[in-house]
């Protein structure tokens, strides 16, 4: 019988991760009294170096926190600014909560939709762009606000929209 | 703790301090509603059902997470409190399906009984409900999406009560879903708690599922046949094409000493009664060597001539018994005073699957030194040497678990291999699997090298104990068990227990079934007692054990064998050759490797198909009541008394008519398939009163209480269902070193939570479960 | 006074009596009337022989749910229930009534099944001709009771053609 309750995949000593991030891991372990309150800062800093939350990088985190897979995708599932899947490499985060109803969200999401033909949570086929519906973003003073990875774009238009994706756009290709 | 005393609708009551207000309320009959509450498991407050109002606080608490405190004035039954169960009632239905006429839990369902107490009668809700498909996680676990109130209870009771954490909790809000751990599998003991613990349909198991509804059952509370423990289980049985038909085993009302736990084997592994290679006709070995079907009265009178005439042409001691450990006790206790005072033998024996003779021997003249198994939920401190009891003893591992869960118990393992227990244990070593008898001794005080600094540590460790439990496997035999015992009682107050493989095991030891020693463990030299019960015939000789009566077959010494629900010839590797000069009688449920062997194969019932009584490793002895029943086979015990009478012995005198017996009238005799006609019949033939029936157990049960050592115990009690602990005294067993030493002197089954012997071979369910844990490990291991 | 008191009621019940005598005769034609029932007339709800509805799709109504039984005073109903499958579909809901049988020695036409029923899968026909001389044979199974399938579209052409 096999109770793999703890993950057992990777090989103890080697990592997914950067020499600096699993350094980084190591010491982030010891600071919390108890081990898996790391869970959700490795989490995060994990899915800034692979892009999302893989699942070998889950099996590694449960293995170094000593809890299970389950465990892990537990905490994992209930943030929705955790990924489990690849985005886009521009991050596009249109906010539509009340402010930036009030201000014209709606209609930037729906010119984003429009000019990248993606829908909510859906990646442009050249892998470049993904669109994304969100919640406040903390940027209600100067709504509409759009957060593109982790910039943040504000006061936008249908046209600045526009000239913000081409600005990413030829960022890209340089 | 000291007592508080608050008012709850207007009643005044009192309770210990830190009691939780809900539990403080239903003590005193005020029911509180509740989903996500459970006792004994850690607290949630998810439901929101348990909303009380308690003065001087701003809102409305839950009282499943109160703790009661001095003054306290609740309030439970106000409008303000109706109208917040039937709020939360209308959300908990917002995505729950009525689909009652089809769900498995209508009609035992919490959700049911809640909403029709509190709830109302429509919703506002008018959007459609989200439907998704069933989900099958396992063989025996569906989980149906839509029915889950996230109660908790599901993931709670794997996580805490099993140590399993094959459940979790995905997503959030209104998009929460139960997730198993292995994909969209789960990856556990199969053990069925989740199912059993879900108060909807939401998780359903595999054996029950559709095929009937609560109400249309029979529930008979008896006790599980697969393991040493001695779960008490409720069978739900229906009326089938011949006879009554099990379709479910649980035991969510919580009755016996398990309380709500059953493993795997009690939940699901009653079909192998409904397997179809069963025996329903006796079978005799013809002059070409085929087997062919007789009626019961010649395959009986075959059966008994042949007794009769090796009794008294060639000598008691010409014939060979062989007990069961899956039979009743007073099954085993007849079968041996039937080969002891009309066989005139002591070759009787029964497959001894660890050394209780050892331990009684080390405790004789001790009181209230064997443990029951409640002992190892409440023991402040537990030894385990040897075994692994997760999956050969798992109540004894649930009890472990929850003793640490809720008393902060101190477990110390000595084991060879890795086993689960670890992870509760506070130390635990690993011995050579060679080295149990040099451990115990090593306990002892006597120094050895191969044990190093940690098992002094041990050592020590169990020194400092105010009060312990040692149980041990079956790795511990003979010496090794006196030299544990003598270190054990040098301590202030230990405990003892010894885990043999099987239902009766411990019963089968009780009641004599030993070639030298009389039930209770009374030495056949010993004068008067038993011996004078039993008669002149009885021989003073000790008989042969079991690997001896095969040898004496073969030396062709054995006329007769005639082996009561045992598989010998599998366990030893007995050949045809070694049998051809002896006529064997098998009674067994299934064509077994033995029953292959036979001359006459009568099918019996299942312990699950008969009345008695069973006692468990620890030696709590429980009450089996009458399940199901299938037409065509017959209960050991009347085969016993039927044999016995064609011999042409007297019943009245093997069975204890009128010596203080109190009858059941006939319930224990099951009507369905004519069973109670047929022992009429038989009655009136031998002028007996109905009620005064030699295959009514409890008239052999008057005889146990009567006779065997350590059998003192409150009928009362036995009969109103609760388990009584029995603690034969053993002054007077000498060493029995011969079966120590022998090969086959304790044969442990080495059972794990999926396989259960004969029966786990003819268990359909269990079969399937072990080839999908099979698959995952192969899965895993690569 | 109690005479006058008698002979007023007397009176009163043979005025009913004699009103119905010049009434004109009506017979039923059974058994040689036309239609199932043989020229037999029912008020619409006579409560005869059960039978157990299909829905629009030709699939079982009765998802094995016992409720009739359990209502049953007379005990006469026999269920046993199965699984659907997804190559066998019996009934629309996950359950189906594999066995589902009525004894008619027993059944005392209370109705109850019919109340109980959740899914309006048993309701009582007009059928009546029930006497049998031998018992068993008043033990009907889901065969005997079952509404015959609707007709499907292809065969409903072919009989207008």
């Amino acid at each position: 019988m096999s109770l793999t309750s703890i993950a057992e995949n990777p090989k103890p000593g080697s990592t997914i991760f950067s020499p600096e991030l699993a350094a980084r891991f190591d010491k982030l372990v010891t600071l919390y009294p108890r081990r898996r309150s790391a869970l959700i800062p490795m989490l995060l800093y994990a899915q800034d170096e692979i892009g999302y939350v893989s699942d070998a990088a889950i099996a590694e985190i449960g293995q170094r926190l000593d809890i299970t897979v389950l465990d892990v995708r537990n905490v994992l599932t209930y943030y929705s600014m955790l990924r489990t899947k690849p985005v886009g490499k521009y991050n596009v985060q249109v906010c539509t909560n009340i402010s930036c109803m009030l201000r014209g969200g709606q209609e930037i999401l729906a010119h984003c939709k429009d000019r990248l033909g993606i829908g909510h949570k859906e990646t442009t086929p050249d892998g470049l762009f993904s669109l994304e519906e969100v919640e406040c973003i903390g940027a209600c003073s100067w709504a509409p606000a759009v957060q593109v990875n982790y910039d943040f774009h504000e006061e936008l238009t249908p046209e600045s929209m526009d000239a913000l994706l081409d600005e990413y756009r030829s960022k890209a290709s340089q | 703790m000291a007592d508080v005393t608050l008012t709850v609708d207007g009643k005044t009551i009192t309770a210990p301090a830190g009691t939780l207000l809900l539990e403080a309320c239903r003590k005193v009959g005020i029911e509180i509603p509740a989903f996500c509450y459970y006792p004994g498991l850690s607290l949630q407050a998810a439901c929101r059902m348990c909303l009380v109002r308690i003065e001087k606080m701003p809102k409305l608490q839950t009282a499943c997470t109160t703790q009661v405190t001095e003054g306290m004035i609740v309030a439970t039954d106000t409008d303000e409190i109706h109208q917040a169960r039937k709020a939360m009632l209308e959300l908990v239905l917002a995505n729950h399906p009525l689909d009652c006429p089809v769900c498995d839990a209508g009609g035992e369902c919490e959700l049911q009984d809640m909403t029709f107490k509190y709830g109302a009668g429509g919703s506002q809700f008018v959007e459609i409900k989200n439907h998704r498909e069933e989900q099958q996680w396992s063989p025996v676990v569906f989980f149906d999406r839509p029915r889950c109130i996230l109660c908790y209870r599901c993931v709670r009771v794997c996580n805490e009560g099993m140590d399993v954490a094959a459940l979790g909790i995905q997503q959030r809000n209104s998009g929460s879903v139960i997730a198993p751990n292995d994909q969209t599998q789960l990856d556990c003991e199969q053990c069925g708690m989740c199912i059993d613990i879900c108060p909807v349909g939401a998780l359903t198991s595999d054996t029950y599922r559709y095929k009937t509804r609560p109400w249309e059952m029979t529930h008979v509370g008896t006790i599980c046949t697969h393991c040493g423990d001695g779960c008490k289980t409720t069978l739900g049985v229906r009326r089938s094409d011949d006879g009554m038909q099990i379709v479910r085993g649980d035991n969510r009302d919580k009755s016996g000493l398990n309380g709500e736990f059953l493993c795997v084997k009690g939940r699901y592994a009653f079909d192998f009664a409904n397997n179809e290679e069963r025996l329903t006709q006796p079978l005799v070995r013809q002059p070409n060597g085929e087997f062919a079907p007789v009626t019961w009265e010649d395959a009986i009178k075959i059966v008994a001539q042949k007794f009769r005439v090796a009794r008294d042409d060639r000598g008691g001691a010409s014939i060979g018994v062989i007990g069961s450990t899956r039979n009743t006790n007073e099954e085993a206790y007849l079968l041996q005073k039937v080969a002891r005072s009309a066989f005139g033998t002591n070759n009787i024996d029964h497959h001894r699957t660890t050394d209780y003779v050892a331990l009684t021997r080390a405790l004789a003249g001790k009181k209230h030194r064997m443990a029951s198994i409640a002992d190892a939920g409440s023991a402040p401190a537990i030894f385990v040497l040897g075994n692994d009891p997760t999956e050969q003893h798992p109540l004894l591992a649930w009890n472990l678990r929850t003793n640490v869960r809720h008393n902060s118990a101190r477990i110390y393992l000595a084991n060879h291999r890795d086993i689960k227990l670890q992870r509760q244990a506070k130390s635990s070593i690993q011995i050579p699997a060679d080295g149990y008898a040099a451990f115990a001794r090593f306990l002892g005080g006597e120094e050895n090298s191969v044990f190093g600094e940690d098992a002094k540590a041990l050592r020590d460790a169990l020194r400092n104990e105010p009060s312990l439990l040692i149980v041990f496997g079956s790795e511990l035999r003979g010496s090794a068990i006196d030299a544990l015992a003598e270190f054990g009682l040098s301590l202030p107050d230990t405990k003892f227990a010894c885990l043999g493989d099987y239902v009766n095991s411990r019963g089968a030891a009780d009641m004599g079934l030993y070639p030298d020693l009389l039930p209770g463990y009374v030495p056949i030299e010993q004068e008067g007692g038993l011996r004078a019960e039993y008669g002149g015939r009885m021989s003073q000789q000790a008989g042969l054990d079991v690997a001896q009566m095969f040898e004496a077959a073969a030396r062709n010494e054995l006329a007769v064998l005639y082996v009561v629900g045992d598989d010998p010839a599998e366990r030893l590797g007995v050949d045809a050759d070694a049998l051809r000069n002896t006529f064997v009688v098998v009674q067994d449920m299934f064509m077994t490797a033995t029953a292959k062997l036979a001359d006459v194969v009568l099918p019996t019932s299942n312990l699950y198909e008969k009345s008695g009584t069973v006692t468990n490793t620890f030696g709590d002895l429980q009450l089996v009541k009458k399940a199901a029943d299938r037409a065509g086979v017959r209960s050991d015990l009347e085969l016993i008394v039927r044999i016995a009478d064609t011999m042409g012995e007297d019943v009245h005198a093997l069975v204890p008519f009128g010596k203080g017996v109190r009858a059941d009238m006939g319930q224990s005799r099951g009507v369905q398939s004519g069973e109670a006609d047929r022992h009429g019949i038989w009655l009136a033939a031998h002028n007996l009163e109905p009620k005064l029936s030699p295959f009514d157990p409890n008239a052999v049960l008057d005889e146990i209480q009567r006779l065997v050592p350590g059998y003192n115990f409150d009928r009362m009690e036995l009969l109103a269902g609760t388990s009584q602990h029995v603690d034969a005294d053993g002054s007077g067993v000498m060493e029995i070193s011969r079966f120590a030493n022998r090969p086959d002197g304790a044969m442990p089954s080495a059972d794990t939570l999926f396989t259960s012997g004969t029966l786990g071979h003819y268990s359909e369910k269990l079969n399937e479960v072990e080839t999908f844990q099979a698959k995952k490990s192969m899965v895993a291991a690569d | 006074m109690s005479i006058v008191r008698d002979l007023a009621a007397v009176a009163k019940g043979m005025s009913v009596t004699f009103g119905e005598i010049f009434q004109p005769t009506e017979v039923e034609n059974y058994p040689d009337g036309p239609g199932p029932f043989r020229g037999a007339k029912f008020e619409e709800r006579y409560r005869g022989r059960h039978v157990l509805q299909r829905d629009e799709n030709g699939l079982e109504k009765c998802v094995a749910c016992f409720l009739c039984a359990a209502a049953c005073p007379s005990n006469c109903i026999h269920i046993e229930a199965a699984e659907n499958t997804a190559e066998q579909r019996i009934s629309s809901a996950e359950r189906y009534a594999k066995v589902y049988n009525i004894d008619y020695n027993r059944c005392i036409f209370c109705g109850y099944c019919v109340e109980a029923c959740p899914t309006d899968a048993i309701t009582h026909g007009h059928g009546f001709e029930l006497s049998s001389l031998n018992t068993t044979s008043l033990v009907m199974r889901k065969e005997d009771l079952l509404a015959p399938m609707p007709d499907s579209p292809a065969k409903l052409e072919s009989s207008t053609q």
